[in-house]
């Protein structure tokens, strides 16, 4: 059989998350929760601790009462393409248990192949890598709704969001038997794109132009993938994380908490990125 | 021959006759034979006692003759094996795809009577162990090799489909792998395609049909997000 | 031959030599680490086929289709059911946490009766004969007794056949005291009749409204049928909708508005009144839909004009002026009532006063507009013949006094039961039967209520969790959860249209546990007579099949029922209830000088269902931390108490006394301190119980004098550092 290097053009998965529709409710994180099998222990409030593969951060305006605004903000696994994929937690894992796959743009973590060095994890910006600091234990009889697509982590493991791989994993089987090559847009969709009540996630190929996340985010490819709609913005862009999740809102100051900015910068208005 | 040197060859000559008459005679030979005794007791403890402490045997709830069924459904291994609606694969049948021909026994075997009556008439599922279960963070896709690459099912299974009788389900006690896919050769020879299933098999063979692709920013190969879940 | 020490070494040697060139080693290295990477005490989920199974979710009255992801036999997942009319597709945090309510440890696992002392949790299990000879031999003595009247029934609703099934047992037993949980339907009903003159409730054409003025209803925040809420948010926001949210507090709901504008807590009513007074003044108003507004037109235009207002509300008058002119010019404009997620009640005054806004628009039953529609009526049973024993007990007054005297209108006045047994009723209770409903939790003054439930002599809880008002029980009769029985489930909840769910198993029942339907109709049959003669259904499906009728076939195939031309109660209305006074909060303002007012939050259930697991672990570490529960209070109001972000301090009402911690919160009217409602469980596990402070034990109901119902929106408080 003849070698192929990647099946087609490669992909490149990723998130535009409207800020104006999400209420900040939480469905998105339980539904990621039940998707994953993301374990719960009695006590949940240190967050540092607590394992949320998606988490909802809320930002205030700073603005003292009657003008202050709040906004909410998910942030699963941002997806880092870094500089040619190197993200910042696979750029310092030694165990090779986190990879980039040119093929998909997702960051994966096995977590079979992690030993809990946690470096990852100070590389990370997003916090959005969570250590196993105990082994998963579920209240007797709830382990009947484990889902077997996701395997259950250990104690001393490292885990973040992969985008629910598996479910690509599943479209795959599906394209496979009805022999297509790719999977369409609606066959993998996240848990928590799904489950959004306010609609406000939108997921897929940000290279495929017939996908809506490519039509929303219009990625710059000659600019770092930073997006044309004026609206948007990633997290820590000038960071060069180069992320795969972007933000939208029409609210300037909820723009301007996505990175750090001098007084006089504005968004949208600054120089090229370069690699 | 310099001063020196004779006094370093007497010094020689000294020492080995120093040794020989403190050692009794054939001393060196029970040296031999104790390394020999160490090191061939160590080899049986390795090669034979070991795999058979490492490996536990269990029997199947029931003796399950492939070679019978394949030649009364038809259709080969399909006809039991098959895909699902949404691309999964089905392993082994459950009680109910059984049931379709077996309400009622065929046949007069033991195991045939048994299996009536203790699982169809009961309806309970047949506990049957899989010779083939992957570790639960592998994500193994068969209509990816099936369909997708066309391949036999030999190439993984063997000739279980020819077998008439459930050969002994062996599994590692330190992993609980199935010995199918942890390597049925204790010194991980291979002599068939078959004859064991980890990781680096999956390699060998996606190498050998050239299928290695370079999505991997780590390792410039297969990204691990493709078999693990 | 004599093995000395250089022998043995090479004995060793040999053997070392040996081992490295055995598999052992090596082996063994492999083995241990693969060991290691997958502890065999993980669990590893049982692989399978997967289906997927609709059915319509019931732990909220939203009526959301759900798709049940299944592994063979095994629940996995919840997911929105696609193309349903409610929530096509998306579902909410709650609905995504089914799973664990399904498998949770909480669960009542099979009957179960008192062996302790009330509350000490001390059960012994025993058959579902046991039980029903224990509930018939206890109502059957009662009765006999002619003390039919002295057994009542508390369910979580009255609209579906298995509430029905419990009116129709207590009516052929012959007692007249069925309740149902307050909510804002209670007001909603009320007002309704009063301005349309009929039976009936309100919907609200949210999708096609192009201006939403909502007063405090929490539109993201759980209100009316949440999914449905978000969706049109969403949609508000893709078509640049103005949405002004009038409240005290920066809730979710306010953050999504366009405008949020805060509000002396307790006054809108006075702004609802004041924008039509601005309406009217400015002849912007319709008023082809309004009768009886001649005589009012001085009064409203005397009282509520902006200036007045402006000094109630706290809000400027050019913008009461701005906010009126804008929703009136709009086409479909659209107020919204109920605050937060409408689970209590609000004075008649302020719902007769948001309705009658909408009326003024000319917008009634019109697209974009408020409904007024009658409630599906699909349970079409014979009338129960009353032998004498239950029509002498249904001659008897209610024990909360719903439909007598000064509350002729109200059917339950389920907030004045506890004062009823505390020693103000008519008669005393001696049986309470508690099915869907968790009143030792969400009733207000909570420990009023215990110590009331304390005083029944006889308790049976049919609810399917080890809550509250279970722990208060004698009589444990475990009923199913949601996703093991058949349920028909009207939709109310603010929608435009007549809708009916259909609840379906999706698993075989997890427990000992049996259908409540199936237990009323087996305990009926039981008692014999009349009452047996009430129930003429083998079972309860055959009872669910036959009352759905025609409907069966659709509710069994797409698992929901629409009507689409459902025909308004009526077309206009006739003005009512404004003289009603204003309800205000307890507590005087010297010895309180806060106001606590209780917030409702999309991830707490606050009402019958516990929280699950999940839940609770998204709520925000500002809410909860440790056992700890926050009160959200303004930084300015916090540092003239001396108190920073994270202290602690005792929050004091009239009602009672709590430990909290402070939040501070610039989204909150100085003065005011806000809780979420839902927390502090005192009964469930680990996970959910002793949580932060249930708000409901601080504040106690205050009766809207004109309608009987609790309409407290919050309580004078004082807070000191701790």
């Amino acid at each position: 059989m003849k070698q192929a290097q990647t099946h087609g053009t490669p992909m490149k998965y990723g998130m535009a998350i409207d800020l104006d529709k999400c209420t900040g409710c939480g469905a998105c994180m339980v539904a990621c929760m039940a998707e994953n099998n993301i374990p719960f222990k009695e006590d949940e409030s240190d967050k540092r601790v607590s394992i949320t593969w998606m988490r909802i951060f809320k930002l205030t305006n700073g603005k003292s009462f009657p003008d202050s605004d709040i906004c909410y903000l998910p942030r699963p696994c941002q997806h880092c393409e870094g500089h040619e994929g190197h993200s910042p937690c696979v750029s310092v894992c030694p165990a090779t248990a986190t990879d980039y796959s040119r093929e998909t743009g997702i960051v994966s973590q096995i977590v079979t192949r992690c030993f809990g060095c946690r470096y990852c994890m100070g590389a990370c910006p997003y916090h959005a890598r969570y250590f196993n600091w105990w082994d998963p234990v579920w209240p007797d009889g709830m382990e009947k709704y484990l889902s077997p697509d996701v395997s259950p982590r250990m104690r001393g493991v490292v885990e973040k969001c992969s985008f629910c791989f598996h479910r690509y994993q599943l479209a795959k089987n599906k394209a496979y038997l009805d022999g297509e090559r790719r999977v369409p847009e609606a066959a993998y969709q996240t848990a928590c794109t799904q489950a959004c009540p306010a609609g406000a996630i939108v997921f897929g190929d940000l290279n495929n132009p017939e996908h809506q996340v490519h039509q929303i985010v219009k990625p710059d490819s000659n600019n770092g993938n930073r997006s044309r709609n004026p609206k948007a913005f990633r997290l820590l862009e000038r960071t060069g994380t180069n992320t795969k999740v972007y933000y939208l809102s029409s609210r300037e100051w909820v723009r301007r908490a996505g990175d750090n900015y001098l007084a006089h910068e504005k968004t949208g208005q600054l120089a090229k990125l370069h690699h | 021959m310099s001063t020196l040197d004779e006094k370093a060859k007497a010094g020689m000559e000294d020492h080995a006759a120093h040794g020989s008459d403190a050692k009794e005679s054939g001393a060196g030979g029970f040296i031999i034979l104790f390394f020999i005794i160490g090191f061939a007791a160590s080899m049986v403890l390795g090669w034979v006692i070991f795999p058979k402490l490492l490996y536990s045997q269990k029997q199947q709830p029931l003796n399950f003759n492939h070679a019978l069924h394949v030649e009364e459904v038809g259709e080969g291994c399909e006809g039991c094996h098959y895909f699902r609606e949404d691309g999964s694969f089905s392993g082994i049948p459950k009680l109910a795809q059984c049931t379709e021909c077996h309400e009622e026994p065929m046949g007069d075997t033991e195991d045939e009577a048994t299996f009536v009556e203790q699982y169809v008439a009961k309806e309970r599922e047949v506990p049957w162990l899989s010779y083939s279960r992957q570790p639960d963070c592998v994500f193994f896709s068969h209509s990816a090799h099936v369909i997708g690459a066309k391949m036999d099912c030999v190439v993984c299974h063997g000739h279980i489909g020819e077998s008439e009788v459930s050969r002994p389900y062996e599994y590692n006690r330190i992993t609980g792998y199935s010995r199918d896919i942890w390597g049925k050769d204790i010194a991980g020879l291979k002599k068939n395609s078959w004859d064991r299933m980890k990781m680096d098999d999956c390699a060998q063979c996606h190498k050998e049909a050239g299928m290695i692709h370079t999505s991997s920013v780590q390792t410039d190969r297969d990204a691990c997000f493709v078999c693990h879940k | 031959m004599k093995v000395d020490r250089r022998s043995f070494l090479s004995f060793v040697i040999g053997g070392a030599a040996g081992t490295a060139l055995s598999p052992l080693p090596w082996k063994l290295m492999d083995d241990s680490s693969i060991w290691s990477q997958m502890w065999p005490w993980t669990p590893v989920p049982p692989d399978g086929e997967v289906v997927y199974e609709d059915s319509t979710c019931t732990l909220c009255p939203g009526g959301c289709g759900i798709s049940v992801r299944k592994v063979d036999s095994r629940a996995v997942k919840i997911e929105g059911q696609s193309g349903h009319p409610v929530n096509d597709g998306s579902i909410c945090i709650l609905g995504l946490s089914g799973l664990q309510m399904l498998y949770g440890p909480t669960r009542i696992k099979s009957p179960m009766k008192r062996i302790g002392e009330r509350g000490e949790g001390k059960w012994q299990k025993i058959s579902w004969d046991e039980a029903f000879a224990i509930l018939t031999e206890k109502l059957t003595d009662i009765r006999d007794k002619g003390e039919a009247h002295t057994v009542a029934a508390l369910a979580g609703s009255d609209s579906g056949t298995v509430p029905a099934l419990i009116q129709r047992f207590m009516a052929a037993y012959g007692s007249p005291n069925f309740m149902r949980s307050p909510s804002y339907r209670d007001v909603d009903e009320l007002t309704v009749k009063a301005l349309f003159g009929a039976d009936g409730r309100t919907g609200f054409d949210v999708e096609n409204a192009d201006y939403v003025l909502s007063f405090g209803s929490g539109f993201v925040d759980g209100w009316g049928s949440p999914v449905r809420m978000f969706k049109a948010a969403s949609l508000w926001k893709e078509k640049d909708i103005p949405v002004v949210q009038v409240e005290p507090r920066l809730s979710n709901s306010a953050a999504k508005a366009t405008r949020w504008i805060p509000i002396n807590p307790g006054t809108e009513a006075d702004l609802a009144l004041g924008i039509a007074a601005v309406m009217v003044a400015n002849g912007i108003a319709d008023t082809g839909d309004v009768s009886g507004l001649s005589g009012w037109e001085n009064d409203l235009l005397a009282n509520y004009e902006p200036q007045k207002v402006a000094q109630t509300t706290g809000i400027d008058a050019a913008v009461i002026v701005e906010v009126a002119k804008g929703f009136a010019r709009a086409d479909r404009p659209l107020a919204l009532c109920g605050r937060g997620k409408a689970q209590t009640a609000v004075s008649l005054r302020e719902t007769a006063a948001v309705y009658i806004l909408n009326a003024l628009t000319g917008n009634i039953n019109q697209e974009g507009g408020m409904w007024a529609i009658p409630e599906a009526d699909y349970i079409q049973w014979p009338d129960v013949a009353t032998d004498n024993l239950a029509s002498a007990g249904l001659d008897q007054p209610r024990l909360d006094g719903a439909g007598t005297g000064k509350y002729t209108d109200a059917r339950y006045l389920t907030n004045r039961l506890a004062d009823s047994v505390n020693g103000g009723g008519p008669y005393p209770l001696q049986v309470l039967l508690v099915a869907g409903a968790n009143p030792c939790h969400y009733l207000p003054d909570t420990q009023h209520v215990k110590a009331a439930f304390a005083r029944i002599p006889f308790i049976v809880s049919f609810s399917s969790f080890q809550d509250e008002t279970a722990a208060m029980a004698d009589l444990l009769m475990p009923d199913h959860v949601y996703l093991e029985r058949y349920e028909d489930v009207p939709v109310g909840a603010g929608l435009v249209q007549q809708m009916i769910g259909l609840s379906k198993p999706v698993v075989s029942p997890q427990f000992n546990t049996r259908h409540l339907g199936e237990v009323l109709i087996m305990t009926a049959k039981a008692m014999g007579g009349s009452i047996a003669d009430a129930f003429p259904w083998d079972d309860y499906e055959t009872c669910l099949e036959e009352t759905l009728a025609e409907k069966w076939d659709t509710l069994m195939e797409t698992g929901v029922w629409v009507r689409a031309d459902t025909d308004p109660v009526a077309g206009s209305i006739q003005l009512a209830g404004l003289d009603a006074p204003a309800v205000q909060a307890e507590g005087d303002v010297n010895s309180f000088p806060l106001l606590l007012v209780p917030y409702d939050s999309i991830q707490l259930t606050s009402g019958y269902m516990g929280e699950a697991p999940f839940m609770i672990k998204a709520v925000s570490d500002t809410v909860i931390q440790g056992t700890d529960g926050f009160i959200e209070i303004n930084p300015l109001t916090a540092s003239g108490v001396g108190l920073g972000e994270g202290d602690r301090a005792t929050l004091t009402t009239p009602r009672g006394e709590a430990l909290v911690r402070v939040h501070l919160f610039e989204g909150i009217q100085p003065g005011v301190l806000a809780m979420v409602r839902g927390l502090g469980h005192t009964a469930y596990d680990g996970y959910l119980a002793g949580k932060g402070v249930n708000v409901n034990e601080l504040i106690g109901p205050v009766e809207d004098p004109s309608t009987g119902f609790d309409a407290a929106w919050g309580i004078r408080a004082k807070l000191d550092k701790a």
